[in-house]
This record gives C-alpha cells, sequence and structure tokens, in this order.
C-alpha cells in the first residue's frame, strides 16, 4: 500500500505539473499542432489523470471548472481537499491513496463513480451530496462495521459497489446482509449478484429490513410533513396573511402581556376573554380569506397579463423570423450574383441595390421592436395600475378589519376595566370571597394602579395589532413596487437585447458584403 | 296513384265525417266500413280514355329472363309441412284477413286489392305478416340494420315483378330466397325486415309505389356512395375573447372606402362565376336526366321502414332492399303507401299520398291515419277504449261482430318459415356465385368473395369519364388478405399515377407507394409505417435527381433529409459489373430541436456541398432571438503553396454567432467541429446510398409479390388453412383409431362360447365349466397356433438366407460390386428380421403361460360364470 512511502519524496501539485499533464494527455496529431499553437485553458479540460506522482496534497486543481473525469490514483494522498470548485466532476478515482477519512466531498452533486480502494478509511459517511453515486468502489480498507451499509441505503442509483478485503467481508453473513439491506444492488465486489441470492438475503434479514423500512418511513413522512407546512406558510406569507387563520396574533397578543395574564385570574374576566378571543379569531379568519381570495385575483391578473405579453413577444418574434428567412433567399442569391459579377458598373449597382436590402431589412426589424416596445408599454401601464388598484383595495379592506379588531379590543378592554373596578372596590370593602393569586392581589391596591395595569395591557395589545397590520401594508405595498420595477426592467432588458441582436446580424450582413467588396476590388 | 291525388271535395267529406262519428258511437273497431279521407271524385270518361291511351303506349320492358325461379325449379317435396299446408290458426286468420280485404274493397272500391295472402313456393296462401321469421343472425358484423341491408342486397339477386303494376301473386318464405339467393322486391324486404326484427329494430315490410329507377334497380343515375367525398368539416375556430391584456393592434392606416370598394369588386366577380358555374350544372343535369317515365307512380315496389325508437334509431327512414342504401321518409323516390306489415300485424294506409310519402304520418296508432287488420297490439293504443264499444255493438253485422271477439283474443300465428340460416361460407361468399356488378352514374362497382380471385381482389370501382362508360378514368381496386397487405391499388388513368395503400404488415413497413413506373430513379413517392421501423423514416419522395426523407421520432432528431444527385459518371473500367451510383452533389439536413442542448450548439440545417467541398451549419433559434447563428467550413485548401498541410485557418471557419463565445472562436474547436462534420458526412453518404439500395430492394419485392400475389389463411380459418385440416384430420384419425382399440378391448371373449348354449336357458353349472374350459382351450390353442407361425417364419427367414449366402459362395468370384452390395444389404435385413422373429418367439414363449393364466383367473372373476365357480371352488 504504502511501499513507496518512506523512499521517495512527495511531490506538490503545482502549475507545471498539471500543464505536463494537460499537455500530455490533450489532443494529438494535428489537433494537438493547434492545441500548442494556441494553448489550453484549464477550464476547456474534461478529463486529468494525475496517477504515479506522489502526489501528498491535491492542490491547485480550482481552475479545472469544466473537469467530469479525474484520476488521482497511486499517490501519497492522505486528506481529500481542494476539490471544492470541481463541480461538474462525474468520476472520481482516489485508489491507492493512504486517506483515512471520507471529507471534502460535498459540493460534487454530480459524481457518478468514486473510487476509494486501497486506503484507510474505516468509516463510510460524508458522501450525502453524492445523489447521483451508481459506483462506490471502498476495496481494501478498514471498514468493520455493518452498519456502515445501512449508511449507503440513501444512495437511489447505487448499483455497483465493493467492499472486498475489508474486515466486514470476513463476516460469514456479509453477503447475505449487504444484498438484504442494499435491494437495488446489481454487482457486489465485480460480481453480478444473482436473484437467487436476493431472495435468500431477503428472507433472512426480513425482520431487520422491516423495521428499518418503518423508520425510514417514518422519517420520510415527518419530512413530508414538515416540508408541506412550509410550503403552506410560504403560500399564506405570499398573501400577506400568513398566521391569521387561528388565535396565533390574540395569543401573541398575550404573550407579554404580564398584567393581561394576572388581570384573568379575575372572576368574569376568563369568560369575557374567551368570548374576545372567539370573536378575535373570527375577525382574523375573515381576514386570512379575504387575503387568500385577494392572493388568487392577484395572481390571475399576472398571470394573464404574462401571458398575453407573451404572446405578443412571440408574434412579433415570429414576424422578424419571418423576415429574416425571406432576406437570406435574397441575401445568399445577391452575393452569389456579386460575386460572379464582372463588370465594375454592374457590380456596384448590385452592392448598392443589396446595401439598399440590408438597410430596409434592418429598418424593418427595428420598425417591428419599436411597435412591440409601444404597445408593450400600453400594455404594462394598464396592468400597473390595476395591480395598483388591487392592492390598495386589498390594504383598504384589511385595514377596515383590523379596525374592528381594534373596536373588538377597546371593548374588551372597557370591560375588563369595569370588572377590575368592581373587584378593586370589593377589596377594599373586603368582600371578595374568592382568593386571588399573591401577584395579582398586588395590583389591587390603589385605582391608579389597576387602571395602570390594565391600561398597560391594552397599550400592548393594540400596539400588537398595529405592528401586525402595518407589517402587511408595508410587505404588500413593497411586493407591488418590486413586481413592477421588475417588469419594466425586463422589458427593458429585451429591448436592448433584441435591438443588440438585431444590429449585430445587420452588421454581421454587411461585413460579408464588404468583404466581398474588397476581395473584388484587389481582384 | 293520380286518382288518390284527387281532392276531396268538401260536402262529402263533411258527411262522412257524420258518418263516421255515427259509426264511433256504435263502437265499430276492428275495421271502420268506410273510409273517410280516401274518397275521391268519380274518374270521368275522358280522364279513362286518356289513361288507357297512356296505358297503351307503355311497352312493357318485361325482361326476357323472367325468373328461373319458378315454382318448377323449387322442389318442395323437401319442404316442411308448415310450408305444404295451414294450421287451423292460419286458416282462421286467413278467413280474417279475407272478411277484411272483402270490407275494404267494399269501402274503398277505387283503392287496388290490398296484399295480404299471396301463395307461397307449394301454392298455399300464406299471410304476409306470417312470412316474417324475425330472426338473430349469429354473425355480428349483422347487428346493425345497415350491414344487414348491405348483405342483403349483395346476397340475393334481383328478379324484376312479373308485372310492374301488381304486386306479385307469390312471395316464397325468405328460407327458399335464400337458397336460390334471388328474388323480387318483395323477397328482398321480407328477408331484410325478418333480419332487421331479429336484431330488435321496428322494422316493417312496405307495399308500395317507386320510382322507375328504384324498381328496376338502376343506379346507372345515381352517384355511386362510394365516390362521393366525405366533405370536410371545416371547424370554424372559437373564437377567443380578447384577453385583457392583448396588446393592441398597431393602426391601420390604409383607407376603408378603398377597401370597400375593392371587395365589393370581388363579390361581383364571384357572384358571376357562380352563376356560371350554377347554369352549367344545371345544363348538365338536364342532359343526364332521362325521360320522365310513363308509368310514374304506377310500378309496385316494396321495401322496410325501420320506425324510430328502438336501437336508438334517432328519426324514421326507409331501406331500399336492393341497394341497402337509406332514404329519408320525404324521398322523391317513393310514391306511395299501400300498406305496411311486420310480423304481428298489417296495417292499410289510409292517408292520402298525392305528395308522394312527404305528408305520412308513421303513427300507427291512429286509426285514422293507419286502418289496423288485428286487435291487441302495442300499437293501437289510441283506438277508442273497449268498454264504450262493448256496450255499443248491437246493430253490426254478424261477421263483424264475429271478427271482434275473436281479435280479442286472436293474435298473429308464429311464423310458418323455417328458421332462416346463412352458412358461414354463403355469408362469405356474400354475391351469388361471389360476384357482382353494380352500374352507377360513370361508375362501374365489381364485387367478389374473398378467395374467389387469387390476387385477392374483392373490389373494382371503375370510374369513366363519360355517361356511356367507355373512357376509363380511374381504377380503385380494393384487396384483402394478401401477404403483402396490399389493401387498395388507385390508378389514375388520366395522369398514370398509380397508387398503392397497405396496411400495417408489410415487410419494409410500406403505408402508401404512389408511382408512375416501377423503374427506379423516377419520380415515386412512398410513405411507411414510421412506428414499423427503426429509422422513424416516413416519407420518402424521389424525384429523377434527388430523394427526399423525412423521418419522425428519430433518437438523433433527424427530421429531414434531402439528397440531390448530379449525372451519372461514365465509369470506363471493365469491372462495373456492380451498380454505378449516381455522385451526390448535395446533402441537406435538418434537425428537430434536441430540449437538452443549448440552442447555440443545436444544429438546425446542416448542408454537405460535396462538390464545393463546404459544409454549411445552421443553428437552432433561441427562444427569445429572431437570428440564429451560421458556421460554414470550407474544407478545401489541405495543401498550402509551399506543399505544407494546413491544418486549419481561421478563414476556413466563418461563423457568424448570435452571442459570440470564447472557445468558439479557437481554432482547436472548430478543427474539432469540422473533423466531426467530415465524418458525418460520410455518414450521411452511406445513408443516403442505402436509402437508394432500399428503394431497389422494395421495388424488387413489390414486384415479386405482384407476381406471387399469395393469400393470408387466418389460423382460424378452419376451411382453407390446409395445415391446421392436415392436423385436425390426424387428430380425428388418431381418435378413431383409439375408439377402434377401446372396442376391441371390450370384445366379449366368452360371447362365441355362450352362443353355442341353447338360447333362453339358464346356465347349468356343468354347461358353465365346459364354456370355461373350452374358452381355455381354445385360447391355449392360439397361443400355440402363433408360436407356431413364429417358428415358421423363422424357419423360412433362416432358410432363405441359407440360400442365399450358399449363392453368394458359389458365385463370389464373378461376383459385381453392385451385387456385392445388394447380397450384403439383403443380408443385413434379413438377419434383422431373423433376429426380431427369435425375439418375438421368445417373447411369446415366456408370455404364453402367464397369459393363459390371466386369462383362466378372469373366467373364475367373469359374472356370467362366478357363480358356478364358486361352488366349484
Amino acid at each position: 500500500m504504502n511501499w513507496l512511502y518512506d523512499s521517495v519524496e512527495p511531490r506538490v501539485m503545482d502549475e507545471d505539473m498539471l500543464k505536463l499533464a494537460v499537455g500530455e494527455q490533450g489532443p494529438r496529431d494535428e489537433a494537438g499542432q493547434l492545441a500548442r499553437q494556441e494553448g489550453i485553458l484549464f477550464k476547456d479540460v474534461l478529463s486529468l489523470r494525475l496517477d504515479f506522482q506522489n502526489i501528498l496534497r491535491i492542490d491547485s486543481l480550482w481552475q479545472f471548472e469544466n473537469l467530469r473525469k479525474l484520476q488521482l490514483d497511486n499517490n501519497i494522498i492522505e486528506k481529500i481537499e481542494g476539490l471544492e470548485r470541481l463541480v461538474h466532476l462525474v468520476w472520481l478515482d482516489l485508489s491507492f491513496n493512504n486517506i483515512e477519512a471520507i471529507e471534502g466531498l460535498d459540493t460534487l452533486v454530480n459524481l457518478e463513480d468514486l473510487s476509494l480502494f486501497n486506503n484507510r478509511i474505516s468509516k463510510i459517511d460524508s458522501l450525502d451530496a453524492l445523489v447521483k453515486l451508481q459506483v462506490l468502489s471502498l476495496g481494501n480498507n478498514e471498514i468493520s462495521h455493518m452498519m456502515n451499509i445501512i449508511y449507503l441505503r440513501r444512495f437511489k442509483d447505487l448499483r455497483t459497489l465493493s467492499l472486498s478485503g475489508n474486515p466486514i467481508a470476513e463476516e460469514e453473513d456479509y453477503k447475505m446482509f449487504i444484498c438484504a439491506y442494499l435491494p437495488d444492488l446489481v454487482y457486489l465486489d465485480f460480481r453480478r449478484i444473482d436473484d437467487h441470492m436476493k431472495e435468500l438475503a431477503e428472507i433472512k434479514h426480513q425482520y431487520g429490513i422491516d423495521e428499518l423500512k418503518q423508520r425510514e418511513n417514518l422519517i420520510q413522512a415527518q419530512l413530508d410533513d414538515e416540508r408541506a407546512q412550509r410550503e403552506e406558510l410560504e403560500e399564506h406569507k405570499a398573501a400577506f396573511v400568513e398566521r391569521l387563520n387561528g388565535s396565533f396574533l390574540f395569543d401573541s397578543m398575550y404573550a407579554e402581556d404580564v398584567e393581561g395574564n394576572k388581570l384573568a385570574h379575575l372572576p368574569g374576566v376568563g369568560q369575557l376573554l374567551q368570548a374576545y378571543k372567539d370573536k378575535f379569531v373570527i375577525v382574523c379568519l375573515n381576514i386570512f380569506e379575504y387575503g387568500l381570495k385577494q392572493q388568487e385575483k392577484r395572481k390571475v391578473e399576472l398571470d394573464t397579463f404574462n401571458e398575453c405579453v407573451q404572446e405578443a413577444i412571440q408574434e412579433n418574434r415570429e414576424q422578424g423570423k419571418r423576415r429574416i428567412a425571406k432576406f437570406e433567399e435574397t441575401h445568399l442569391l445577391s452575393l452569389n450574383a456579386i460575386r460572379d459579377e464582372s463588370e465594375v458598373t454592374n457590380l456596384e449597382m448590385k452592392v448598392a441595390e443589396h446595401s439598399k436590402d440590408i438597410t430596409e431589412l434592418f429598418n424593418m426589424l427595428m420598425t417591428l421592436e419599436m411597435q412591440l416596445v409601444e404597445q408593450l408599454e400600453e400594455t404594462i401601464n394598464t396592468f400597473e395600475r390595476n395591480i395598483m388598484d388591487l392592492v390598495a383595495l386589498f390594504i383598504e379592506n384589511v385595514q377596515s378589519l383590523m379596525a374592528q379588531c381594534r373596536d373588538l379590543e377597546n371593548h374588551h378592554h372597557e370591560k375588563l376595566l369595569e370588572i377590575s373596578i368592581n373587584t378593586l372596590e370589593k377589596i377594599l370593602k373586603g368582600e371578595l370571597d374568592e382568593d386571588l393569586p399573591y401577584d395579582v392581589r398586588a395590583l389591587f391596591v390603589d385605582k391608579d394602579t389597576i387602571v395602570n395595569a390594565v391600561g398597560t395591557s391594552h397599550d400592548l395589545h393594540l400596539l400588537k395589532i398595529d405592528n401586525r397590520e402595518d407589517e402587511l401594508v408595508t410587505r404588500t405595498n413593497s411586493w407591488c413596487s418590486h413586481l413592477v420595477d421588475a417588469i419594466h426592467k425586463d422589458e427593458i432588458m429585451r429591448n436592448r437585447r433584441r435591438v443588440k441582436e438585431i444590429h449585430q446580424y445587420v452588421d454581421h450582413v454587411r461585413n460579408e458584403l464588404d468583404n466581398l467588396e474588397c476581395s473584388e476590388i484587389i481582384d | 296513384m293520380e286518382v288518390l291525388k284527387e281532392k276531396v271535395e268538401e260536402e262529402e267529406e263533411e258527411a262522412e265525417r257524420e258518418e263516421a262519428a255515427v259509426r264511433a258511437e256504435r263502437g265499430e273497431k276492428v275495421v271502420r266500413p268506410m273510409e273517410v279521407r280516401r274518397e275521391e271524385a268519380p274518374m270521368t270518361q275522358e280522364m279513362l280514355r286518356d289513361l288507357e291511351k297512356k296505358l297503351s303506349d307503355i311497352e312493357m320492358a318485361i325482361p326476357e329472363k323472367l325468373s328461373t325461379f319458378t315454382k318448377d325449379t323449387i322442389d318442395i317435396s323437401k319442404l316442411p309441412l308448415s310450408y305444404q299446408s295451414n294450421t287451423l290458426k292460419e286458416e282462421h286468420l286467413l278467413q280474417v284477413a279475407d272478411s277484411f280485404s272483402r270490407q275494404y274493397s267494399h269501402l274503398c272500391p277505387d283503392r287496388v286489392p290490398l296484399f295480404l295472402h299471396p301463395l307461397n313456393e307449394c301454392e298455399v296462401p300464406k299471410f304476409v305478416s306470417t312470412t316474417i321469421r324475425p330472426t338473430l343472425m349469429p354473425y355480428p358484423e349483422l347487428y346493425n340494420w345497415d350491414s344487414c341491408a348491405q348483405f342483403v342486397s349483395d346476397f340475393l339477386s334481383m328478379v324484376p315483378l312479373p308485372d310492374p303494376l301488381k304486386p306479385p301473386s307469390h312471395l316464397y318464405s325468405p328460407t327458399t330466397v335464400l337458397k336460390y339467393q334471388e328474388g323480387n322486391c318483395f323477397d328482398f324486404s321480407t328477408l331484410l325486415c325478418s333480419m332487421l326484427l331479429g336484431a330488435g329494430y321496428d322494422a316493417y315490410c312496405v307495399n308500395g309505389y317507386g320510382s322507375q329507377d328504384m324498381c328496376q334497380m338502376d343506379l346507372t343515375r345515381d352517384v355511386c356512395p362510394l365516390t362521393v367525398k366525405h366533405q370536410e368539416v371545416v371547424q370554424e375556430e372559437e373564437k377567443v375573447p380578447p384577453k385583457k391584456y392583448a396588446i393592441k393592434p398597431p393602426r391601420d392606416l390604409t383607407s376603408k372606402f378603398q377597401q370597400e370598394q375593392e371587395t365589393k369588386k370581388q363579390e361581383e366577380i364571384k357572384a358571376e362565376e357562380e352563376r356560371r358555374l350554377r347554369e352549367e350544372e344545371e345544363r348538365l343535369l338536364d342532359v343526364e336526366k332521362a325521360k320522365t317515365d310513363p308509368l310514374h307512380g304506377l310500378r309496385v315496389h316494396s321495401w322496410v321502414l325501420v320506425l324510430s325508437g328502438k336501437r336508438e334509431v334517432p328519426e324514421s327512414f326507409f331501406i331500399d332492399p336492393f341497394t341497402a342504401r337509406s332514404y329519408s321518409t320525404q324521398d322523391d323516390h317513393f310514391l306511395g303507401i299501400e300498406s305496411l306489415w311486420n310480423h304481428k300485424n298489417y296495417w292499410v294506409n289510409m292517408q292520402d299520398c298525392w305528395n308522394c310519402c312527404k305528408d305520412l304520418v308513421f303513427d300507427l296508432g291512429d286509426p285514422v291515419r293507419w286502418e289496423y287488420l288485428l286487435l291487441g297490439t302495442e300499437k293501437s293504443h289510441l283506438s277508442l277504449t273497449e268498454e264504450e264499444e262493448d256496450g255499443l255493438n248491437d246493430d253490426d253485422d254478424m261477421e263483424n261482430l264475429g271478427k271482434e271477439d275473436e281479435d280479442k283474443s286472436f293474435d298473429m300465428p308464429p311464423s310458418w318459415v323455417e328458421q332462416i340460416e346463412i352458412s358461414p361460407e354463403a355469408f362469405e361468399t356474400r354475391c351469388p356465385n361471389g360476384k357482382k356488378v353494380i352500374q352507377y352514374k360513370r361508375v362501374k362497382l365489381e364485387k367478389w368473395a374473398p378467395y374467389l380471385n387469387s390476387n385477392g381482389l374483392v373490389c373494382r370501382l371503375t370510374t369513366y369519364e363519360d355517361l356511356e362508360c367507355t373512357k376509363t378514368l380511374e381504377i380503385k381496386e380494393w384487396f384483402q388478405n394478401r401477404e403483402d397487405m396490399l389493401e387498395l391499388k388507385h390508378i389514375d388513368k388520366s395522369t398514370g399515377l398509380n397508387v398503392d395503400y397497405f396496411k400495417p404488415g408489410h415487410p419494409q413497413a410500406l403505408r402508401v407507394h404512389s408511382y408512375k413506373s416501377m423503374q427506379p430513379e423516377t419520380d415515386r413517392i412512398m410513405e411507411f409505417y414510421d412506428r414499423a421501423r427503426v429509422d422513424g423514416l416516413v416519407k420518402r419522395e424521389e424525384t429523377s435527381k434527388t430523394m427526399t426523407e423525412y423521418y419522425r421520432g428519430r433518437s438523433d432528431f433527424l427530421s429531414y433529409r434531402h439528397v440531390s444527385f448530379g449525372d451519372r459518371v461514365k465509369k470506363l473500367s471493365l469491372n462495373s459489373a456492380e451498380s454505378n451510383p449516381r455522385p451526390i452533389v448535395k446533402i441537406t439536413e435538418r434537425f428537430a430541436r434536441n430540449p437538452e442542448q443549448p440552442a447555440d450548439e443545436d444544429v438546425a440545417e446542416r448542408v454537405f456541398l460535396i462538390s464545393e467541398e463546404r459544409i454549411q451549419l445552421r443553428y437552432h433559434c433561441r427562444d427569445d432571438h429572431i437570428t440564429a447563428s451560421k458556421r460554414e467550413f470550407l474544407r478545401r485548401s489541405e495543401v498550402n503553396h509551399k506543399g505544407n498541410k494546413i491544418v486549419m485557418t481561421p478563414d476556413m471557419c466563418i461563423s457568424f454567432e448570435v452571442e459570440p463565445t470564447e472557445h468558439t472562436k479557437k481554432l482547436l474547436y472548430q478543427y474539432e467541429a469540422m473533423m466531426k462534420l467530415k465524418n458525418e458526412e460520410k455518414l450521411s453518404r452511406h445513408q443516403a446510398w442505402e436509402s437508394e439500395l432500399e428503394v431497389l430492394e422494395i421495388l424488387k419485392l413489390r414486384e415479386e409479390e405482384e407476381e406471387e400475389h399469395r393469400l393470408t389463411i387466418s389460423i382460424y380459418d378452419t376451411k382453407r388453412n390446409g395445415k391446421s385440416k392436415e392436423y385436425r384430420e390426424a387428430m380425428e384419425r388418431v381418435m378413431h383409431e383409439e375408439h377402434l382399440r377401446q372396442v376391441e378391448a371390450q370384445l366379449d371373449y366368452l360371447a362365441p362360447f355362450l352362443a353355442q348354449l341353447p338360447p333362453s336357458e339358464k346356465m347349468t353349472r356343468w354347461q358353465a365349466m365346459r364354456v370355461k374350459d373350452e374358452c381355455l382351450s381354445d385360447f391355449k390353442q392360439r397361443l400355440i397356433d402363433k408360436a407356431n407361425l413364429i417358428q415358421a417364419r423363422f424357419e423360412k427367414e433362416t432358410q432363405e438366407l441359407q440360400k442365399k449366402q450358399q449363392w453368394y459362395q458359389e458365385n463370389q468370384v464373378t461376383l459385381t460390386v453392385e451385387d456385392e452390395d445388394l447380397y450384403l444389404s439383403y443380408c443385413s435385413q434379413a438377419m434383422f428380421r431373423i433376429r426380431i422373429l427369435e425375439q418375438r418367439l421368445n417373447r411369446h414363449k415366456e408370455l404364453a403361460p402367464l397369459k393363459y393364466l390371466a386369462l383362466e383367473e378372469k373366467l373364475y372373476k367373469d359374472p356370467r360364470l362366478v357363480e358356478f365357480m364358486k361352488v366349484f371352488v
């Protein structure tokens, strides 16, 4: 394994070494001649072989952005590193090295074939990012625990696995275990797994697998649930009414409200609070539903708009393409005619004629484009107006609903005040029968204290409601302005691109004509 | 029928109505003695004379071969009894019908007698309704009315009525008609009606008046239904309501007034054109229209009426049984109805037919419009209720009274006709002798039964240019069961274009082949079933200089390839026995968009200008662009002026890129691209060459197929499939032998001995013993005989062999090689025989005692002897 380790000096992966390797492995013969002439950029290299180089440390590979295949076998590498930039890597060979742990592969999501044969790895992990993994070679390592196999269950595409030469391969149950726990595997240790074997293994390990599957399913279900919830919340957020479909706002009002919670212990307040909560939640739900409905409306509006714009652009594009196709036919013909023309006067006339054609094409394309710009501008303005109106209406209605919340709060506040004062009077008179907690009783010292306490609670509640309303309004408005800005920007970008394209094309055509002329004149 | 067209005078009608009311009170139910509407003005002398003259002018064009289908050709002796006599119930029905007919002729003296009980093939009068035998045919093809009608019209050949102005005197049973495959319109409609009723339709036979063309089955003025092209239904595109944000079209700056003027002018021209066309058409029609028929409205015809309601028939319609065509009840060909009937009842039409059948109402429950013969069918629900009538039938004549009473309990007797059966052979052969020719207007249609023609031809439609059918315009031939799956051959004589259509399954997946000649390198179009082909070829068009191929569903997205050929270069070398392919000048290939590649790298069109050594590439257009990248490679200057090989220079590749990128500018990239293209050019050339070869191959195959025209036979076709027949016969033989063996096994070994005993007496013990002993000794004798026989044969063989050997040893020197061979072979055979005989003998010797014991055992246990044996034991 490391027979060279002591005797040979490790080498450093530097620019020269890479250049040499690239040059050697690059194109051959005539193509090689050209390649030498021009030089090869590292980022154009697709495959690189660096075996038997006594490399100790992987380095300087960051330039090979498009590398698909990398061979680093038969070196003395001890740690996987420096591969983070090679995201397109499909094939990675690190066999016959001195690697002790799998690491540094988290960015290589496209990796399909990984060889870590003959290393010193004792645990399979850190491979989670390699979702496309098909071939995994881990033979001649130091993996000793069967549970490492279960880790491999997550790779749905894994078909080939080699683990021979590991301590676990010595175990008598080795093959059966792998066949049972990795049922999609086709080749194990370079041999095809026969169906009979699979069946046997399945029967043997049925209990274990069932249990495992059950656990996996549970986890999966949990994940799904979470995702669904997250998605729902996202949706509500897009409608700006998240968490209004319940008592969340109400609860948040009382979450920091010390006095309010204390006062809830007063006789009669519990019921009052319950009634208040019910009403409040109903209003919240109203807001929520209204918000979703409005969101739907906005979406429909936006979709129609996009569809119409796309249609318009598409049609314009078709027109443009037709024009160009038509022009190209004549263009080829006239170029040929000019080429064949020998008489100078005729030639000049034809050239002039053709250049007129080109100008005409240019004008036509530009007219089309300008026409589209005008049309789109008008449409966009209409849309802008409409969406603004929609948003304004939404905000207005939400505000009126929020006002209802505030009314409820005010009403509740009055009632609470009344009860509190009554209670205070009773306490002062000493007529109170019930026991109140000590800290609640502390509030009932005099009228100011209790009024202050109730007032604080009320203010806090109002603040919460105001905050929620503000948040909604700001977010809605900002969404609207963002949307409109984005549409304008997109349109401008589109226009610029198209104009650039037209110019480029016309320039190219002109160039062709000029080149022809030049060559004619030279001839 | 002119008489019927007369208007009824008002006063008379008034009077009639009163009378009718009175009658209704009297409760007449079954037959109203007087007809209300059917009264008409008396014929004047002039009219009569006129008519007589007219009639005398008419020359009866009764065909010579009137009917081979007369009584004497029918062997009535083999017909069942129900054909030759009437049951009591039928007699009764005939009486009822007679009285009905009498009353009818009394009340409507001017109408022709009813067609009620014509004679059948045995000269027995049978009521028409009982001649209908509703039968559901066991063929799924005959479940719908159109196929039924087509079958009847194909199966029978038409015989005109003996007297075109009268219903026939005989009406044969459908079974007889089917047997002789001939009949008049009444036979046709009776058979068809039986089948339709069996299939669940509400069908009726109609006795009425038809146009000349219809009665004589003259289709020469009809357009053939096969030539009528389906009018393509132009689907009105749904007007999409303009969307909210649809862009406004650019302002139209042209003059509205000028446009209007222009459209006006256009319309005028169009109107003029149309008028001219119409005139032309009318003129043509006039020419085509035959002279009017003097017997118009008098020719008797019979057809089938299908009423709506059952089998989801939405609207009532007529079927002409001769042509199997359906007509609406308003059609001009049907000039009047006398009566109609099904297997349950008989109705007489009481409505005026002055306007053909257009005003008829087919509500058979309406007793004013339709006079029924029998009461009690479901259609008579509109008649007066019975209570009213029962109380009021005092002063009716006796006959009527009696009849009414009967009617209440009287229903139509069951049909006297045997079950209608069509054998599978007859069903397949269809037409008499499997062949039928129908002449339409400018069209001749010939039909054959499948497998009748050795080339599988089943139908030929010849279209002519002129009415006299002399100049052929086009021929369409339909085939069936061809091994090469040829389905239709269309020959257009005017252009010389042949089009063959194939069903799926041709070895080369051919679908359509249109050509003018079978010579290669001429104009032709071949279409293929592209899913059956590996290369996804849909269509290949050829002219003398080009070949265009269209592909679909290829993994390399190739959709089109066009190859232009140059003139063939004359080869001087002598060894040019091989094909000398034409040089390819240009190959154009187009590709569909490959969604996995960016548009800038996905080639849309590739042109190999082989003679100019140029390659042009055009890429696909990006989704948001209007221009596409282009690239042109020149692969000419391989060697520069110094003699060095130039690998690649920038001017060898001219490219226009929508979005220039760095790496495409590199010579290496361009060089690699060019190398790849060079390879692909070679490949394309090879493919073009292969395509040419394939065309040759297909042509050869087609010619072979045309010559051989083998027919396929379904494995389920037990009659024609020779292999399966053989197999089946072999199976049957085996079965038969097996059976024989079993019979033998059951042979009674005691029978000959028991027979010796005096019969009818009980066996005594002594007799039983004797029987047993005899049986055993007989068996012993047989065994010995057998052994002797084998022994004798063995000895004979041995002797012969010895003789031969002696002869051989004597003549050994003089023998030729052949003789020696002969001798040797004889020897080996003889030895073989001897050996076998020896084996047999040994076996026999071994088995004989066992067999003997077995028989003894058996005899002990024999039920006939067992009691005596027991005692003995």
